[in-house]
C-alpha cells in the first residue's frame, strides 16, 4: 500500500539531509506507528508521504514514495490528497472555519472535490456514525472540546475516502480522554481497509493499536517490529525514544537485580503483574 | 491539449478583465469626483456626485474582489481571514483606547507585502465588508480606500521598499496621502463630512474659513491618514523582520520580487554515503529542487 | 458561533432567500441615492424598512443600533452642515464663525436621509440574515466558494482573536504597560500588543493552509453544495424587478430628471 524506499530529504536552502535512506512499508488495513525523538523529522516524513513535500514546501527529495504503486511526489497536490489523507496535531487549525455546523464541516472536503449532494449526505452520516459523533452534528465546530474537535477533523479527512491515512501526532494536544477517543477510531478505520500510518509519542496507546512500530532515528528507520518486541528493546533510550511505564519500571527492577536478567520485559499492566510476580529474584 | 480556451484559461481571462474593469471604474469615479468639480451647493449636482461615488466605488470594489480571489494560492487564502481578524481586533482596540490613529490596516499591509497587490486588495475590501457586517455598516462605502491601501502595500513590497527599515515608513507616507485623497470624496459626497465627532470638528474648522466641502474633508484626511499609515507601515516592517525568514520565504511573491533582500545562497545538497552499492542515489525523483519552482500555483485556477 | 448582528428568529423576512434581501438592500440604497429627494428616502425608511423590521421582530434592536451607530453621525452632520455652510445665504443665527443657514440645514437633511436609509437598510439585512445561509446562497448564485470560505472563517475566528488580544493586553499591563496618558505614549504601547498577536498567527496560517489542502481546497473540480437554500420563482422575479427599478432610477438620475 504505502512503500518508501531510500527516501532522503533536505530542507530548502540547506545542504544537510535530515532524512537519509528511509525504508518503510505499510500494507492494506495495517496500522504502523512511527516513533522517534522530537525534531528527528517525523512531521517532515508525514508531509512527504502526504504529498506536501516537495510541492508546497520545496526542498530536495530523493528516493521513492509510492502509494498503490503511484509515485506521490510526481502528483500535483490536489491528486496526492485524494490518495493520502493527513491529520495534524492542532485540532483548532484543522477546522476550516468556513462552516457553521459539524455536519457541514465534515462535508467541506466533499464540496471542494465536487461530490454529488446525495452522496455527500450519506457519506457524512456514515462517517459520523463510524466515529460516534452523530450527536455533535448540529453543533458549531468551535463549541467542542479538543478531543471532539480532533474527531471532527479526522472525520472530515476520512470522509474523502483515501486508501491511506497519515496522522501526525494527532493526540499531542489532547487530554487522556481525547487521546483514547482518537485511538479507538483507528481500529474502526483499518477494519474498513484503510492503511494508517501514525506518528506518535504515546507508547501505551501504540502498543494497544499498532500492528507494527518503526523507530525513526539518525535520518532513517533503524528498527521495526511488532510493538512488544520494539517497546522492550534496550536500544530505545539511545534513540531518545521512550517506552511504556511498565517496561521502564521492569527494566529498572531488572537493572537493580530485583528480577531475572533474561526474562522478557512487560509492556502493559497485565504483563507487568505477571512479570513482577513470577520473575522476582527474591533479593 | 492545444485549444487555448479551456475552462480554466477562460476563467483566467475573465478574472483579469474583472480586475481591469474594476480598476478603471474606480479611477474613473475618482477622477469624475475630483476633476468634474460637481458643484456642492447645487443640490442636484451634489446628489449626482454621491450617486456616482457610491455606485462606482461599490462596483469597482466588487469587481476587483471577484477577480483577484481566484489567482491566490491556498497559502495566501489561509492568511487572509487571519489578517482581516487582526485588522478588526486591533482597530477596535485602538478606537477603545481613544488613539488618534485608526490602526485598522495592519493585516491588509502585511498581506500586501507578503502576497502581492491582488491579495492586499482582497484583504482590504473584505475587511470593510466584515467590519460592516459585525460592527457598523458605515464602514462599507470606504472599502475602496482599503483596497487602495492593500494594492499600494503590495507594490511597495514589490519595489523593494521593505528591504530597508527606513524605506517602509516612506511607503507608508505615500500610502497615507493617497488613502486620504481617495477617501475624501466618500466622506464629502456620501457622508457630508460627518464620519465621526472628531473628524467632523476638523472639517468644520476648515469649512469655517470658507473651503469647499471636498477640500475640507481632504485636509482632514491629510491630517490623519498619513500619520496612521506611517505608523502602521513601521509596525509591519518591524514585525516582518522579527519573523523567522522561513515563514516569509514560504510566499512565492516574497521570493519572486525579493521583498526582503537577498537570502543566502547554498550549494546544492549532497548526500552522505549511506550504504555500499545498492544504487541508492536516485536524483531522478528530486522534484522541486529548491523552493523557487515548486511552491506557488498549486491552485490550478490561478 | 458568529459575530454578526444576526438574531435567530422566525418571520417572513427571515425566511426570504438571503440573496433576495441583499438585492433589496442594494436596490433601495441605489434608488435613494439616485432619486436624491429627501422625503423619498425618508418615505422608503418609513414605509419599507420599518415595516420589515416590525414584521421580523427586530424593531427593538434596530432602534438601539440606530441610536448607537446612526444618531451620532446625524448629529455631527446637522451641526457641521447647519453651522458651517459658507455657501449658505439665508442666515438664521450667528455664533461667531458659526452661521446657522437654511441651505446648510437642507443640505444636512438631504445627506442625512440618505445615510439613514443606507444604515437602516443594511441593519435590517444583517439582523434577519444568517451569515451561513447568506454565503451558501451567494455561492449557489455563482460567488466563488473561496470568497465564502474567507468571509465565514473570518467571522468565526474573530472571537478567538479578541480573546487572545485581551489576554496579551492583560499580560503586558501586568508587566507595566500603561494605557493611559498622552496619545504618543498610548501609540507606543501598541507595538507590544500587536507584535505577539501577529507573530503568533503565522504558524497557525501554515497549519490551516495544510489542513485546507488536505480537504481538497485547491481541487480543480466544480464545487458542489451540501446545503441548498430555497429560491422560489416569485423571489427571483422580485429581484429582477428591483434591479430594473434601481437601474432605471440611475439612468433617470444621470439624465438629470431629479435635479
Amino acid at each position: 500500500m504505502i512503500e518508501l524506499r531510500d527516501v532522503a530529504y533536505a530542507y530548502p536552502d540547506t545542504d544537510h539531509y535530515v532524512l537519509d535512506g528511509v525504508d518503510l512499508s505499510v500494507a492494506r488495513g495495517e496500522v504502523v506507528g512511527v516513533v522517534g525523538a522530537s525534531g528527528v523529522g517525523k512531521t517532515t516524513l508525514a508531509k512527504i508521504i502526504a504529498g506536501f513535500i516537495p510541492s508546497v514546501e520545496g526542498g530536495t527529495l530523493a528516493g521513492s514514495v509510492s502509494v498503490d504503486d503511484v509515485q506521490i511526489s510526481s502528483l500535483p497536490l490536489a491528486e496526492a490528497v485524494a490518495q493520502v489523507g493527513l491529520v495534524i496535531q492542532n485540532p483548532f487549525n484543522q477546522i476550516s472555519g468556513a462552516k457553521f455546523s459539524v455536519r457541514e464541516e465534515i462535508a467541506f472536503g466533499l464540496e471542494n472535490t465536487g461530490v454529488p449532494r446525495d452522496q455527500m449526505i450519506s457519506r457524512v452520516a456514515d462517517v459520523a456514525k463510524l466515529l460516534r459523533i452523530d450527536h455533535l452534528l448540529d453543533r458549531s465546530p468551535y463549541a467542542l472540546s479538543g478531543g471532539q474537535m480532533q474527531l471532527v477533523a479526522i472525520a472530515s479527512v476520512i470522509v474523502m475516502g483515501t486508501p491511506v491515512l497519515v496522522m501526525d501526532e494527532p493526540t499531542s494536544q489532547l487530554d487522556p480522554g481525547g487521546s483514547r477517543m482518537v485511538f479507538d477510531v483507528i481500529s474502526a478505520l483499518t477494519d474498513a481497509g484503510t492503511s494508517v500510518l501514525i506518528f506518535e509519542h504515546k507508547m501505551e496507546l501504540l502498543r494497544e493499536h499498532a500492528d507494527r512500530i518503526a523507530v525513526l532515528a539518525e535520518g532513517r528507520i533503524v528498527y521495526e517490529d511488532n510493538p512488544r518486541t520494539v517497546l522492550t528493546d534496550d536500544r530505545l533510550e539511545s534513540w531518545s525514544v521512550g517506552s511504556t511505564r511498565y517496561t521502564r519500571a521492569a527494566r529498572a527492577a531488572r537493572d537493580e537485580g530485583l528480577t531475572a536478567p533474561d526474562a522478557a520485559l512487560p509492556v502493559s499492566l497485565s504483563d507487568s503483574t505477571v512479570y513482577f510476580t513470577t520473575q522476582r529474584t527474591g533479593r | 491539449m492545444s485549444t487555448s480556451h479551456t475552462p480554466v484559461e477562460a476563467n483566467k481571462v475573465r478574472n483579469r478583465v474583472f480586475v481591469a474593469i474594476g480598476a478603471v471604474v474606480i479611477i474613473a469615479t475618482y477622477l469624475y469626483l475630483i476633476l468634474g468639480q460637481p458643484s456642492e451647493f447645487a443640490e442636484g449636482d451634489f446628489g449626482q456626485a454621491s450617486l456616482i461615488a457610491i455606485i462606482g466605488y461599490l462596483l469597482g470594489s466588487v469587481l476587483i474582489a471577484a477577480g483577484t480571489i481566484h489567482r491566490l494560492p491556498t497559502t495566501t487564502i489561509a492568511l487572509v481571514p487571519v489578517a482581516i481578524a487582526v485588522n478588526i481586533v486591533v482597530g477596535q482596540i485602538a478606537a477603545s483606547l481613544g488613539l488618534p490613529i485608526y490602526l485598522d490596516s495592519i493585516g491588509t499591509i502585511l498581506v500586501g507585502v507578503l502576497a502581492g497587490p491582488a491579495a492586499g486588495a482582497l484583504t482590504g475590501a473584505l475587511t470593510n465588508v466584515i467590519w460592516g457586517m459585525t460592527i457598523s455598516p458605515i464602514a462599507l462605502p470606504f472599502a475602496v480606500t482599503a483596497v487602495v491601501i492593500g494594492v499600494l502595500a503590495g507594490y511597495a513590497g514589490r519595489l523593494g521598499m521593505f528591504r530597508r527599515f527606513y524605506l517602509a515608513p516612506i511607503a507608508g507616507l505615500i500610502t497615507g496621502i493617497v488613502a486620504a485623497l481617495v477617501s475624501s470624496p466618500i466622506a464629502a459626497f456620501i457622508f457630508g463630512g460627518a464620519t465621526g465627532g472628531g473628524n467632523g470638528a476638523i472639517v468644520a474648522a476648515f469649512r469655517a474659513v470658507g473651503n469647499s466641502l471636498l477640500a475640507s474633508t481632504t485636509f482632514q484626511g491629510l491630517l490623519s491618514d498619513p500619520l496612521d499609515k506611517v505608523i502602521t507601515f513601521t509596525i509591519v516592517v518591524i514585525i516582518l523582520y522579527a519573523l523567522p525568514s522561513r515563514f516569509r520565504s514560504r510566499f512565492p511573491f516574497v521570493r519572486e520580487y525579493n521583498v526582503f533582500g537577498k537570502q543566502s545562497e547554498h550549494a546544492a545538497p549532497t548526500r552522505a554515503p549511506r550504504r555500499a552499492a545498492g544504487g541508492s542515489d536516485s536524483p531522478a525523483s528530486t522534484t522541486g529542487d529548491d523552493s523557487r519552482s515548486s511552491d506557488s500555483g498549486t491552485t490550478p485556477t490561478s | 458561533m458568529t459575530t454578526t448582528l444576526y438574531e435567530d428568529r422566525e418571520s417572513a423576512v427571515h425566511r426570504l432567500n438571503p440573496v433576495t434581501k441583499l438585492v433589496a438592500m442594494l436596490s433601495i440604497i441605489i434608488i435613494v441615492f439616485a432619486v436624491q429627494i429627501w422625503w423619498v428616502a425618508l418615505g422608503i425608511v418609513v414605509f419599507v424598512v420599518m415595516p420589515a423590521a416590525v414584521i421580523s421582530g427586530t424593531g427593538g434592536r434596530l432602534l438601539s443600533l440606530s441610536l448607537k451607530l446612526l444618531l451620532p453621525i446625524l448629529i455631527v452632520l446637522v451641526l457641521l452642515q447647519g453651522l458651517f455652510f459658507p455657501e449658505g445665504t439665508t442666515v438664521l443665527a450667528e455664533f461667531g464663525p458659526a452661521r446657522v443657514t437654511v441651505e446648510g440645514l437642507m443640505f444636512a437633511l438631504g445627506i442625512g436621509s440618505r445615510i439613514a436609509a443606507l444604515v437602516l437598510c443594511s441593519l435590517v439585512l444583517l439582523l434577519t440574515t444568517d451569515p451561513a445561509l447568506l454565503m451558501t446562497s451567494l455561492t449557489q448564485k455563482g460567488m466563488s466558494p473561496k470568497m465564502s470560505y474567507v468571509i465565514s472563517s473570518t467571522l468565526q475566528i474573530i472571537p478567538a482573536f479578541q480573546t487572545r488580544a485581551q489576554s496579551i493586553l492583560l499580560a503586558q499591563q501586568a508587566r507595566g504597560l500603561r494605557l493611559k496618558g498622552n496619545p504618543l505614549r498610548r501609540v507606543a504601547a501598541v507595538l507590544p500588543l500587536v507584535s505577539p498577536l501577529v507573530l503568533g498567527m503565522f504558524t497557525d496560517v501554515e497549519e490551516r493552509s495544510t489542513a485546507m489542502e488536505a480537504r481538497g481546497f485547491s481541487s480543480p473540480a466544480t464545487h458542489t453544495s451540501f446545503v441548498v437554500v430555497e429560491d422560489p420563482l416569485g423571489q427571483k422575479i422580485a429581484r429582477w424587478a428591483l434591479a430594473a427599478i434601481a437601474l432605471a432610477s440611475v439612468v433617470l438620475s444621470l439624465l438629470g430628471v431629479f435635479k
